[in-house]
């Protein structure tokens, strides 16, 4: 009896839950998928196409742009993010003072929305830094990084790796109070000092949040969106347009929703593809070591 | 733990009485017939508002509201995606109308007696923008614009420089001004969309103004037909402010107002946001000389505000009674004295004195629709161009623009043709 | 560098001053931010000096002006509806969904399953499910703020689900047995017992769906365009133009923004750190 009613209520609990999910996050992507064989615009009639939005897909310079553009700036920033929280963390959790404050301190970015971020940014990109770059004879500082299509991705990067870093770093430094003291004291008698203490005995240990935060952070960054439309709209020249921008801009405004559909359906073979790969590497390093 | 859930319940209930209360309720309300307009222009808000309330105390059956939202298009294109349709929208004469009517979304209106009063000219530009033509009419132009170049008077006096007709003399007259050491032109391409005011004025002297129908069936490209204003547009680069592509239309704007360029190339939509700057300014305009002959200079102009009753309206006479009063003289005025710009409909309205330099051009009808009215929107040759002037690769422009040209629209090149061929063959079924 | 994690007491000056100049990069942009809300558009200066330099005069009117042109209260009231509702939500649902789930996963098929469909929906990115979904929630007449919080709670189930399966895996059955011999109802030994003993895991997932939520722009920009509402977020891009080139007003209105989810950062720190922490660690 006893057993019966409870299977009754999590049946209760589950089912709900599943139509739930299913309603609001498989039904649209099956819609989605539907949608990617028409031309439809967003309104009014449409008409089947088959798979002429994949084949376009394939031969459309601007989606392979905002592909490469989206690449770059995930693989650079995810590095870049998780090399300054690495050393980040391994200072706060360094015999400092007035530890938890600065620990909240670097932690602020993360709070901040990262479209009012975006502005903030902008304004300096485009205001601030010339005039410093004038006043000091920085030659390239002299012109917005925004402005030119060499360096406004990194002006990005930039901004995106300002927050970011906030939440790795609070990962890392979770992940480095997991490692036990004696490892450390085992190693001194070994003789490890500095690098190869960090190398042969710190880091193995800390792999599995390595792990997150490498998987987390591309997660993120393929998605980038709010810093895009703040700072750059995709400009110049579409350089800094990324997948979710190039989706949200040409299916809800340039009458591409059938279009955009099919990249959005590449798009989410992309990121499962990439975060399984990463996975799986991942834990085959782990297992190595 | 209780007093925990019961607190999160309540916070719910309240949280659920108050987004019941807020929902749409449906046409009427106390008896009144609703009717919403959503209109594209958001500098022109305070018309609106001004337009809004006075209808609303003049009639007692009808209550109307307008919506002036930033980044129209796309919150309108949303709210079709939604199929939640307002009854009027407000927007220009561009390639936005096209698609709308192409796809069936806009209502005939040629039993709206209003018709009768607005310049025929602006009707068959209208007419221009049908992808096939249609039967009927769908909107009704309220007002224009014309886009040249701005200059400002005082310093162009000051110096005692003259305007230009052609192009020989444009350039010479860039020249003399960069030599007295101030700066001709300023430019905000950091707005992709800005660039595309230049490359519209240079259009109308240079290429025909139907080249996109010609395209479509097959006579010609644009590898031919824009090589000219490829090669003309960049040349003004050298005249400008360094990095133009770091500075946007709102700094542009701002700039010019401040007299840090003695010219500035867009329409005249811009000036009500250059007056808020610097209210006391001179501004001017003349027509853009890209032509080697003076005779051959066009204006660029084309309609800026149009209004078009939604096919789903369900009260037509309403709609078309608010449509009627937009269209009194009076509140033409109203706006007209906010916007600086040019009514549709035939009267004695006063045009804005910084169109005193295109006034005749406008009198004698020698005007030109922007040519980017009929790029697709996905397909964003404002970005195109803005890529052209940053590496200065004309030939790879014309060409990725023919490629993109056919790619965008081939489902409409298809529709063109087909509609030619039948129409050739049946004879005219109209 | 030697001997940073061992020998207690030492305090390691160098990386502590190094990590200090280093707030700087945290600090700068707010105090452009700050400075650039409180001057006059007079005040803005091409040179490094008038740059950087404090106002003039601290006067709150670009705030008051800011406010009244960005409808702020309103924004502000929706943004913390949103949220608020968004949080107990999903402390509530997901908790018993992680429940359920979490202790039947490992002897039922159904479960596993239902575990991990849920779970990977965390790779399924907005960008594919925001057109349909825009159309689908006005059919069912919710492309409002009803459909934003919705969806909230269904995109932060997986995340969640992982985080509350996993935290119940340390809870004994003992005590959920000990109940079911008192004669509780499965439903009621859940709300009693388990339910209390997850509140660690509660602070976590509150922690991170109000972030996420709360920040969220793309969400309320395609569900809520048209409607008249804004949140705080979005109401800093849809009024961009009105702003125009009066940044100190933009930046008044970007500080507004800002400052509510500092005060609570303030206030809540430890409990958001710790609760990160603890989700990571997951």
């Amino acid at each position: 009896m006893k057993g019966n009613e409870r299977k009754r209520t999590f049946m209760l609990i589950t089912i709900p839950v599943l139509i739930l999910f299913f309603a609001f996050n498989t039904l649209p992507l099956i819609k989605g998928f539907i949608y990617s064989f028409t031309n439809f615009k967003g309104y009014g009639s449409y008409e089947w196409v088959g798979l002429r939005n994949y084949i376009d897909l394939f031969q459309d310079a601007r989606v392979g742009k905002s592909y490469l553009f989206t690449f770059k700036f995930a693989i650079v920033a995810t590095i870049i993010v998780n090399v300054i929280s690495l050393i980040l963390a391994l200072g706060l959790n360094s015999k400092i003072r007035a530890k938890s404050a600065l620990r909240g301190i670097y932690f602020i970015p993360n709070v901040l929305g990262g479209l009012v971020v975006g502005y903030i940014f902008s304004f300096i990109f485009t205001y601030i830094l010339p005039t410093i770059g004038e006043n000091l004879g920085i030659g390239f500082l002299k012109s917005s990084m925004l402005a030119s299509t060499k360096s406004a991705w990194f002006a990005i990067v930039i901004v995106a790796a300002w927050q970011a870093i906030a939440m790795n770093t609070i990962i890392y430094i979770s992940g480095l109070q997991t490692v036990p003291e004696d490892v450390y004291e085992a190693g001194a008698i070994d003789g490890a000092t500095g690098w190869s203490k960090f190398k042969n005995l710190t880091f193995p240990l800390i792999i599995p949040f390595f792990t997150i935060n490498m998987v987390l952070c591309m997660k993120n960054f393929l998605m980038v969106f709010d810093q895009i439309m703040s700072l750059t709209k995709g400009g110049p020249a579409q350089s800094t347009e990324s997948i979710s921008y190039l989706i949200y801009r040409n299916g809800m405004d340039g009458g591409q929703f059938g279009f955009q559909s099919a990249n959005a359906v590449l798009f989410f073979v992309v990121i499962v593809a990439i975060s399984v790969f990463q996975l799986t590497f991942m834990n085959k390093k782990e297992e190595q070591l | 733990m209780k007093k925990k859930l019961i607190l999160a319940g309540t916070v719910l209930m309240g949280a659920g009485l108050a987004l019941a209360g807020c929902g749409d309720s449906s046409k009427t309300s106390d008896g009144k017939t609703k009717i919403e307009m959503v209109q594209y222009k958001p500098e022109a808000v305070k018309a609106f508002e001004k337009m809004e309330e006075k209808f609303n105390e003049t009639h007692d059956d009808i209550e109307l509201t307008i919506e002036s939202p930033n980044e129209a298009m796309t919150i309108l294109k949303t709210r079709f995606i939604k199929e939640d349709q307002p009854d009027i929208i407000g927007i220009g004469g561009d390639v936005n109308y096209s698609n709308f009517l192409d796809s069936d979304m806009l209502m005939d209106i040629s039993d709206f007696d209003g018709l009768k009063d607005i310049k025929q000219s602006y009707l068959d530009i209208d007419k221009n923008l049908e992808f096939i033509p249609e039967d009927g009419t769908y909107a009704v132009p309220y007002v224009a614009n014309a886009a040249g170049i701005l200059y400002n008077k005082e310093m162009f006096e000051e110096n005692g420089w003259e305007i230009p007709t052609t192009w020989d003399e444009f350039i010479e007259l860039l020249d003399t001004i960069q030599a007295s050491g101030q700066l001709p032109l300023y430019f905000g391409f950091k707005d992709t969309w800005t660039c595309l005011a230049p490359w519209n004025a240079m259009a109308c002297d240079l290429s025909p103004a139907d080249v996109c129908q010609q395209v479509n069936k097959g006579t010609t490209t644009f590898s031919e037909e824009y090589r000219e204003l490829a090669d003309k547009i960049i040349q003004l680069l050298p005249y400008a402010q360094n990095d133009p592509y770091a500075f946007s239309y709102n700094d542009a704007c701002t700039a010019f107002a401040r007299g840090e360029s003695a010219m500035y190339c867009i329409g005249s939509y811009a000036v009500p946001q250059i007056l808020s700057v610097n209210p006391d300014m001179q501004i001017d305009s003349f027509v853009f000389p890209a032509n080697d002959n003076a005779d051959k200079q066009v204006l660029n102009s084309g309609v800026d505000l149009q209004f078009s009753v939604m096919k789903d309206c369900k009260n037509k006479e309403a709609a078309y009674e608010v449509l009627q009063f937009m269209l009194e003289d009076e509140n033409i005025q109203i706006y007209l004295d906010e916007q600086n710009a040019v009514p549709c409909k035939e009267g004695d309205f006063e045009l804005p004195s910084m169109l005193d330099g295109v006034k005749e051009y406008i009198e004698n009808d020698k005007m030109t629709d922007y040519q980017d009215h009929h790029y697709p929107s996905e397909m964003a040759v404002d970005a195109m161009i803005q890529t052209y002037l940053m590496d200065g690769n004309a030939d790879s422009f014309l060409a990725k623009f023919d490629k993109d040209w056919i790619r965008y629209n081939r489902d409409l090149i298809r529709k063109v043709q087909k509609y030619e061929e039948e129409h050739g063959e049946g004879g005219n079924e109209s | 560098m030697k001997k940073n994690s061992q020998m207690p007491g030492k305090t390691n000056w160098p990386v502590t001053i190094l990590l200090i100049l280093g707030c700087i990069t945290i600090f700068f942009p707010l105090y452009m931010a700050v400075i650039i809300a409180f001057k006059k558009p007079s005040e803005m200066t091409n040179d490094i000096a008038g740059a950087l330099s404090l106002p003039s005069s601290w006067s709150f009117s670009n705030f008051t002006e800011a406010m009244k042109v960005t409808d702020f209260w309103n924004s502000l009231g929706n943004s913390l509806l949103i949220t608020i509702v968004t949080v107990v939500l999903a402390i509530l649902i997901h908790s018993i969904a992680g429940y359920a789930i979490g202790r039947n996963m490992a002897n039922s098929k159904f479960y596993k399953f239902s575990y991990l469909y849920i779970v990977s929906g965390m790779f399924v990115p907005f960008a594919i499910l925001m057109m349909p979904l825009v159309k689908q929630t006005s059919q069912m007449g919710i492309g409002n703020r009803v459909g934003v919080i919705v969806l909230y709670v269904v995109f932060y189930m997986p995340m969640n689900l992982l985080l509350y399966s996993g935290y119940l895996k340390n809870i004994p059955m003992a005590l959920e047995e000990a109940a079911k011999v008192d004669g509780a109802s499965t439903w009621k030994t859940y709300w009693s017992i388990v339910f209390p003993i997850m509140k660690p895991m509660h602070a976590t997932v509150a922690v991170l769906t109000a972030l996420g939520t709360w920040n969220d722009v793309m969400t309320p920009l395609v569900m809520m365009s048209g409607t008249g509402k804004n949140t705080l977020p979005l109401a800093q891009l849809n009024f961009q133009t009105q702003f125009g080139t009066n940044y100190n007003l933009a930046f008044a209105s970007y500080l507004l923004a800002l400052i509510p989810i500092v005060i609570f950062y303030l206030v809540c720190q430890k409990q958001i750190l710790n609760g990160v922490v603890n989700g990571a660690v997951k």
